[in-house]
């Protein structure tokens, strides 16, 4: 279904527009505004309901009202009580809408059945990820989608968009992604230490050191704040990573260390100069 | 991996014959290697197809507590919904089944959604079947057997908006059927659970023969402790769990669960006297950190006898050892049963419940029972081992004082002044048993030393042991005799005391 995966996605503008040519847009308007004025009527009768849900699958209906659709069932589905009765209807018809034409809707779509952690929405999102034919969103998106759910099977895929990313943003997504994974903490400490990774990558691989192995993390930052070719924003990383979570007694008693962020503290990078005094005031009695 | 998921579909329907039922009931163990390196979606389509082949050819006590399960614990949909149709296929059913249905749609009615069973890994996509629908089914099934559970479902068709149409007609279909026109039996005159599954609990005899004294936990303060050191000493209550598990019936469930029976141990005046401890299967990832705040969380009491802890080298051997139920996909856990232990004074395990959740009294009851079976194994013990050692220390003690020959024997019998003794023949054999009896007590005493880790009295008495017979076989050695006889005595002695601090606290201040 070449028409409606991302890499040849209409212009949502140009969707909407093309609607709008066959069903005049005061209609439109006052039919989105009739859907998202009461949500919670969605549930008041099965016929209603089953209105709603008929609207959001049907590929003729204006992509606005869809949309609309959607916003106000999402809205009743936030009251799980008194949705219970439209549950599986609901779920069943965003399955069946995740595979749409348009973009915006199969995003929004898939985003909620992530967040049920559906295995199906899992499964189309991996499958789009090995392979990009298939996908129903842009691989950052999905590497978000999965990460709602820790027991997803997305780590290896994660794994292989690191090696080869087909953007920075997956990147980016795959690394926040593995920040949950125990066996990834190697690879975070080699990003970490690595001065030819961009700022943001090493600040993403030093958070995910510390959620999984702290004490590594307390190492590698003494480590890069003695470094001095290291770059003012990965040194006021470790500044602060060791001023908030750092062992007092034996970072007091590293004279080194404390040389050293002392002279920071004085020195031209205002970033840096601002965390290495909050570093000595916590630590230099 | 094995076989991939269409393989294992395969091979689940080729076994879903009379024949292939052992096949079927071994692929629903949560350690099977089918399940290895499997994200937590592929288990559940896997389990899931297993449990409808298995409704397919019916049930049979053997497989029902997988069944049981799913329904006490599950919170997967396609999951519940099989377990729900396949319980129908049981030939025999029971009251008891129902509370686990009612239960069930407790747990699940607000997560209730379309399943489809039409294929391997389908998921429905317009409204079908749904593990609410299931679960009624088979209360229809029941009929009048889940009259037990009227109340609370006629309670449920009196709420307001509660279910869909479809499903109050099945709702409606159930409660009839319950009703089962006037046909109405007593729940009182049926029985407990087929097998004895109500009472999840086996004897001893599980454990593995894995070492795995040697395995190094770290607590959730982050101090080292080996199981050697943790658990023998007294009776322990071990539970696994791990802190990122999304099924609040399980983990989440089972910890809290463990600080209950914390209290419960603590109003009996036992909590020094049996240990609690919980392992996590994610020691990768459960740091002590998360440890403490998982604990502290749900009301866990932190101690030397009361630990959270995470196997930091051997947790392979760990699970081998306990048999444990679970699975990974890489160090991610993506399947587990509930499972909790217990162990006996010596670390071994006495007893375990497993799949359906356990009744923490019950749990409580079976520990002070292996408690009591400790102390009266202790009490029995000291006696004989007071006895032995004094024998055997007589023993060496005689060989050293033992004359050498028939004129030597007279003149200490002379000096005895003994008469009704005097009559005793010198013989050589006596000297040889009084020998053997000494190598006895030697071999004896390393044996203690090596059970309690303290070999110092072993030295002692094997060195008297070895001065005793230089003094009687190797002439001009007759002098260290004397040497030998004190090392023995202090030997000896040493490796009483030893062996009594070898005894936990609670159990010596029961003894006699």
């Amino acid at each position: 279904m070449p028409s409606k995966r991302v890499g040849t996605k209409k212009p949502k503008s140009a969707a909407r527009g093309a609607a709008a040519t066959s069903t005049s847009s005061r209609n439109i308007t006052a039919r989105v505004a009739a859907i998202t004025k009461s949500p919670l009527e969605a549930c008041d009768s099965d016929d209603k309901l089953q209105s709603m849900l008929k609207v959001l699958r049907d590929t003729a209906e204006p992509i606005d009202v869809r949309l609309a659709t959607l916003q106000a069932l999402q809205a009743a589905a936030f009251s799980v009580v008194a949705f219970e009765s439209c549950r599986g209807d609901y779920m069943a018809t965003l399955r069946a809408v995740a595979e749409d034409a348009d973009p915006e809707l199969r995003q929004r779509v898939l985003g909620l059945l992530a967040r049920e952690k559906d295995g199906f929405a899992q499964q189309k999102l991996l499958e789009g990820l090995k392979n990009p034919e298939k996908a129903l969103v842009a691989p950052e998106k999905a590497l978000q989608l999965l990460s709602y759910d820790v027991h997803a099977d997305a780590y290896p895929v994660a794994r292989a968009i690191i090696k080869n990313p087909p953007n920075p943003e997956a990147k980016r997504e795959a690394l926040r992604l593995l920040a949950a994974d125990a066996a990834s903490a190697p690879m975070f400490e080699k990003m970490l230490r690595d001065k030819d990774e961009l700022a943001e990558i090493r600040q993403i691989s030093a958070s995910a050191l510390h959620a999984l192995q702290p004490a590594k993390m307390q190492a590698q930052a003494r480590e890069m704040l003695l470094d001095t070719k290291e770059y003012p924003e990965i040194q006021a990383t470790s500044l602060s990573a060791l001023t908030n979570f750092g062992d007092a007694g034996a970072i007091s008693a590293d004279k080194p260390l404390m040389k050293r962020v002392t002279g920071l503290s004085g020195g031209p990078a205002n970033k840096v100069k601002r965390t290495a005094r909050q570093f000595l005031d916590k630590y230099d009695a | 991996m094995a076989l991939s998921e269409p393989q294992f579909a395969a091979l689940v329907d080729t076994s879903a014959g009379p024949d292939g039922r052992r096949q079927l009931i071994d692929l629903l163990g949560e350690d099977h290697p089918a399940y290895d390196q499997r994200g937590t979606a592929a288990t559940v389509r896997m389990r899931g197809w297993a449990l409808l082949a298995l409704a397919r050819i019916g049930l049979c006590e053997a497989s029902l507590v997988f069944v049981l399960e799913e329904l006490d614990t599950g919170t997967d949909p396609y999951l519940v919904a099989a377990a729900a149709r396949a319980l129908r296929s049981y030939p025999a059913p029971s009251a008891e089944f129902a509370p686990f249905l009612m239960r069930c749609i407790a747990n699940i009615r607000y997560q209730d959604q379309p399943v489809s069973f039409h294929g391997y890994g389908e998921y429905a996509l317009s409204s079908g079947s749904s593990p609410v629908r299931e679960l009624l089914e088979t209360l229809a099934w029941l009929g009048p057997l889940a009259i037990g559970i009227l109340p609370d479902l006629e309670t449920l068709r009196a709420q307001p908006g509660g279910f869909s149409k479809k499903l109050a007609v099945d709702l409606d279909h159930a409660l009839a059927s319950i009703r089962g026109a006037g046909q109405i039996t007593s729940p009182a005159s049926c029985c407990d659970l087929p097998g004895g599954l109500g009472r999840m609990l086996w004897a001893s005899g599980r454990g593995g023969s894995e070492p795995v004294e040697s395995i190094v936990f770290e607590d959730q303060q982050g101090e080292s402790i080996s199981f050697k050191d943790l658990f023998p000493g007294r009776p322990s209550i071990v539970v696994f769990f791990y802190t990122r598990c999304d099924n609040p019936l399980k983990c989440s469930l089972t910890v809290t669960k463990l600080a209950r029976i914390q209290r419960s141990l603590e109003s009996r005046g036992l909590i020094d006297q049996i240990g609690t401890a919980a392992i996590t299967y994610d020691p990768g990832f459960d740091l002590p950190e998360r440890l403490r705040l998982y604990g502290e969380g749900r009301g866990v009491r932190f101690d030397a006898q009361h630990r959270m802890l995470r196997a930091t080298g051997g947790f392979s051997a760990l699970r081998k050892h306990f048999r444990l139920g679970v699975n990974f996909i890489e160090s991610l856990v993506n399947r587990h049963r509930i499972e909790l232990f217990i162990l006996d004074a010596n670390g071994r395990i006495a007893a375990g419940f497993e799949r359906i959740h356990w009744d923490e009294s019950q749990v409580v009851d079976r520990a002070v029972e292996i408690l009591k079976a400790d102390v009266a194994a202790v009490s029995s013990r000291v006696p004989r081992q007071a006895a032995s050692r004094t024998f055997g220390t007589l023993a060496s003690l005689a060989v050293a004082f033992f004359p050498k020959c028939p004129v030597c024997w007279g003149a200490y019998l002379s000096m005895s002044g003994i008469a009704g003794i005097q009559r005793l023949r010198f013989s050589p054999a006596l000297e040889a048993v009084l020998v053997l009896l000494m190598l006895v007590n030697v071999a004896s005493v390393w044996r203690r030393g090596r059970a309690t880790g303290s070999m110092l009295g072993s030295y002692l008495v094997s060195a008297g042991a070895i001065a005793i017979i230089a003094s009687r076989f190797a002439p001009g050695w007759e002098s260290v005799a004397v040497w030998g006889v004190w090392f023995t005595l202090a030997g000896s002695l040493w490796s009483v005391v030893n062996n009594k601090k070898a005894i936990p606290a609670h159990i010596a201040a029961r003894l006699p």
